[in-house]
C-alpha cells in the first residue's frame, strides 16, 4: 500500500471538509487559512476566524487539528489562530463567494 | 463559555411564558382591547416582560456577553442560583398581580430582585475582564444599570400601594420593625407621585433602559457578524447610546412628574433611534452576504417598528393630550408594539441564531474533523420559519387594528395569527432539540484510522 505525500494542496483539500457552521461554508474557501507548512510528518496551519470572539473559536481550531491528524502520514499537527491581518470577505475564493452568496466588492 | 444547559433552561422558561402569554390574551382579549390599568393587564405584561423577555435575554446574555466581548463569564454558579430566584420571583409576581395581592407581589418581587442583583453583579464582574472596551460593552453596562434601577423602582411602586399598620407597633431596633418603617417611608415618598405615572416611568426604564439599550448595543456587534459587514461609524454608534441614555434620564423624570417637558426627551430618544437606524442601514449596505437569513429579517423588521413606535411616543408625549378612550387605546398600542412588536420579534429572530448555536455546540463541536457536521441552518426548517415570520407580521397588523378599534374579537383573531407563528417556532425548537438527542453525523473522507469518528 502506498501513501500519498503530504502536500499543501492535499492539506487544503482535506480542510475543505471543515465548515464554519454559522456561515455554512468550508474554512478554505472562506479564506480562513493563512498558511500551511509541512515538515517531517508535522503540519502547521496558521488561520483566522471571521470575527474575533467567534464562539466557534475552539471548536473549529480543534476540528482543524483533528482533521489534519486524520491524514495518513501526519504525526503532529499545530494550529495557530491569529487576528492580524483581520479576515475580510475579499479573502474568500470564488467558490466561497458562490457558496455564501457574498458580493465581490 | 458556560455550559449550554444554563442558557437553554432560561430560554425554555421564556418560551413557555411566551406561549402561556399569547394563550392568555387569546382567551382574554380584553387585556389589549381595554385600558391597561388593571390587574390582568399588569399580570400579563409581567408574564411577557419578566417570564418571556427577561428569561431569554438573561439566558442569552450569560452566553453572548462573554462571546461578543471576548471574555469569560465570572461565575456560572451564581448564574444557576439566579435562575432559581428568577423563576420563583417572576412566577409568583404574575400570580399575585393576577389576584391583585400587592403585598405578595412585593415579596415575590424581592425574590426576583435578589436574582437580578446576582445577574448584575455577575455580568459587571464579567465586564471588568473585557480586554477591549467597545460601544457594545458601554451599552451592556448601561443596560445593567437601568435594569437595577427598573426593579428598584418596581419594588418602590409596589411598596407605595401597601399599608404598614404594624410599623409603629414594632420596635424600630428590630430588623422587621426597621424594615416595616423603611417600607412605610418609601410608601410615603411614592405617595407624592401619581400611581399611573410611576408605573409608566417604571415601564420606560425597563423597556428603553434595559431592552432597547441591549438591542441597539448588541446589534452593533451581531448584525455585522451575521451579514459579513462592519460597523461603519463608531461615532454614530456611540452617539446613539449617549442619546438613549440622556433621553431616558429625562423621560423617566418627566413621565414621573407628568411634566410637559417629556415631549423634548421623547424627541431625544427618537433622535437616538434615528441615528441607530442610519448606522444599521449603513452596516447593511456594506454587507458582503447578499442573502439575509429569516432570523435576521425578523430582527430587522422588529427594529423597523421603532418608526411607528416613535410616532406614537411623540403623540402620547404631546403636552396637554387628554386621556380618553382613544388615546388610552393608543397607549395600549404603544406598549403592545414595544413589547411584542419590537422586543419579542427581535428576540424570536435572534433565537434562530442562539438556540441552534447552543445545540450545535453541545452536539457537534467536538466532532469537527472527525465527522461531517451540519451547519446551524441545517438544525431547523426554514420553510416553517418563513410561515412563522408571516404569521407574526399578520398578528402584529391585525392585533394593532383590534387594539385601536378596541375590538376584542379582532384582537383574538390577531392572537390566532401569533399562535400559528409560535406553533412553527415550537416545532422548529423541537427539531433543534432533536439534534441534541440524536446528532446527525456523516463520516469524513480520507480518514486516518488513528482518529475514529464517533458516529
Amino acid at each position: 500500500m502506498t501513501t500519498n505525500p503530504i502536500t499543501e494542496t492535499l492539506v487544503l483539500e482535506t480542510l475543505r471538509q471543515v465548515i464554519d457552521p454559522e456561515i455554512g461554508c468550508n474554512i478554505v474557501d472562506l479564506g480562513l487559512i493563512y498558511s500551511v507548512s509541512i515538515s517531517d510528518g508535522k503540519v502547521s496551519v496558521i488561520m483566522t476566524l471571521t470575527t474575533p470572539g467567534c464562539p466557534m473559536h475552539e471548536s473549529i481550531a480543534q476540528g482543524v487539528q483533528a482533521t489534519l491528524l486524520g491524514l495518513d502520514g501526519v504525526a503532529n499537527a499545530e494550529v495557530e489562530v491569529v487576528w492580524d491581518p483581520p479576515w475580510h470577505p475579499a479573502m474568500m475564493s470564488e467558490t466561497g463567494r458562490a457558496l455564501t452568496g457574498a458580493r465581490n466588492s | 463559555m458556560p455550559s449550554t444547559g444554563l442558557p437553554l433552561t432560561f430560554i425554555l422558561a421564556g418560551l413557555v411564558s411566551l406561549f402561556a402569554g399569547i394563550g392568555w390574551v387569546l382567551v382574554r382579549p380584553a387585556i389589549l382591547s381595554t385600558y391597561h390599568y388593571n390587574q390582568f393587564v399588569i399580570a400579563a405584561t409581567h408574564l411577557f416582560v419578566l417570564g418571556w423577555v427577561c428569561s431569554v435575554v438573561m439566558g442569552a446574555m450569560y452566553q453572548l456577553v462573554p462571546v461578543a466581548l471576548e471574555t469569560k463569564l465570572y461565575s456560572e454558579r451564581l448564574a444557576k442560583i439566579h435562575l432559581l430566584f428568577h423563576l420563583v420571583g417572576f412566577a409568583g409576581m404574575v400570580w399575585m398581580f393576577n389576584v391583585w395581592n400587592i403585598k405578595q407581589v412585593g415579596h415575590f418581587g424581592s425574590v426576583l430582585v435578589v436574582g437580578v442583583g446576582l445577574f448584575v453583579y455577575n455580568l459587571v464582574r464579567t465586564l471588568l475582564r473585557v480586554p477591549k472596551w467597545s460601544v457594545t460593552a458601554t451599552a451592556v453596562t448601561a443596560a445593567l444599570g437601568w435594569l437595577a434601577l427598573t426593579v428598584t423602582v418596581g419594588l418602590c411602586v409596589a411598596a407605595g400601594k401597601c399599608t404598614y399598620e404594624t410599623a409603629d407597633a414594632l420596635p424600630a431596633s428590630s430588623p422587621v420593625g426597621a424594615l416595616e418603617r423603611g417600607l412605610s417611608a418609601v410608601a410615603g415618598f411614592m405617595a407624592r407621585f401619581d400611581a399611573l405615572s410611576a408605573m409608566h416611568a417604571h415601564a420606560h426604564l425597563g423597556g428603553i433602559g434595559f431592552f432597547t439599550m441591549l438591542i441597539v448595543g448588541v446589534s452593533y456587534k451581531l448584525i455585522p457578524m451575521f451579514t459579513l459587514s462592519e460597523l461603519q461609524s463608531k461615532l454614530r454608534a456611540g452617539l446613539s447610546i449617549v442619546l438613549l441614555n440622556i433621553g431616558l434620564v429625562g423621560s423617566f423624570v418627566t413621565i414621573l412628574l407628568r411634566s410637559p417637558w417629556k415631549l423634548a426627551f421623547a424627541l431625544v430618544l427618537v433622535a437616538a433611534l434615528m441615528v441607530y437606524g442610519i448606522e444599521m442601514f449603513a452596516i447593511l449596505r456594506a454587507r458582503k452576504r447578499r442573502a439575509i437569513e429569516w432570523g435576521i429579517k425578523s430582527f430587522l423588521t422588529a427594529i423597523f417598528l421603532f418608526a411607528p413606535l416613535s410616532v406614537l411616543a411623540v403623540i402620547l408625549s404631546w403636552p396637554g393630550l387628554t386621556l380618553n378612550a382613544f388615546t388610552g387605546q393608543l397607549e395600549n398600542l404603544y406598549g403592545f408594539l414595544g413589547i411584542i412588536g419590537v422586543i419579542s420579534f427581535a428576540i424570536i429572530g435572534m433565537l434562530y441564531k442562539i438556540i441552534p448555536f447552543l445545540i450545535w455546540f453541545k452536539s457537534y463541536s467536538k466532532q469537527i474533523g472527525r465527522a461531517q457536521v451540519p451547519s446551524l441552518a441545517d438544525l431547523y426548517s426554514e420553510k416553517l420559519q418563513i410561515v412563522g415570520y408571516i404569521g407574526f407580521v399578520a398578528g402584529l397588523g391585525v392585533t394593532s387594528f383590534g387594539i385601536i378599534s378596541a375590538n376584542a374579537i379582532v384582537v383574538r383573531i390577531g392572537c390566532s395569527f401569533f399562535a400559528v407563528s409560535l406553533g412553527t417556532l415550537a416545532v422548529n425548537v423541537a427539531i433543534m432539540f432533536s439534534h441534541s438527542a440524536n446528532p446527525r453525523l456523516k463520516p469524513l473522507a480520507n480518514r486516518n484510522p488513528a482518529t475514529p469518528a464517533r458516529l
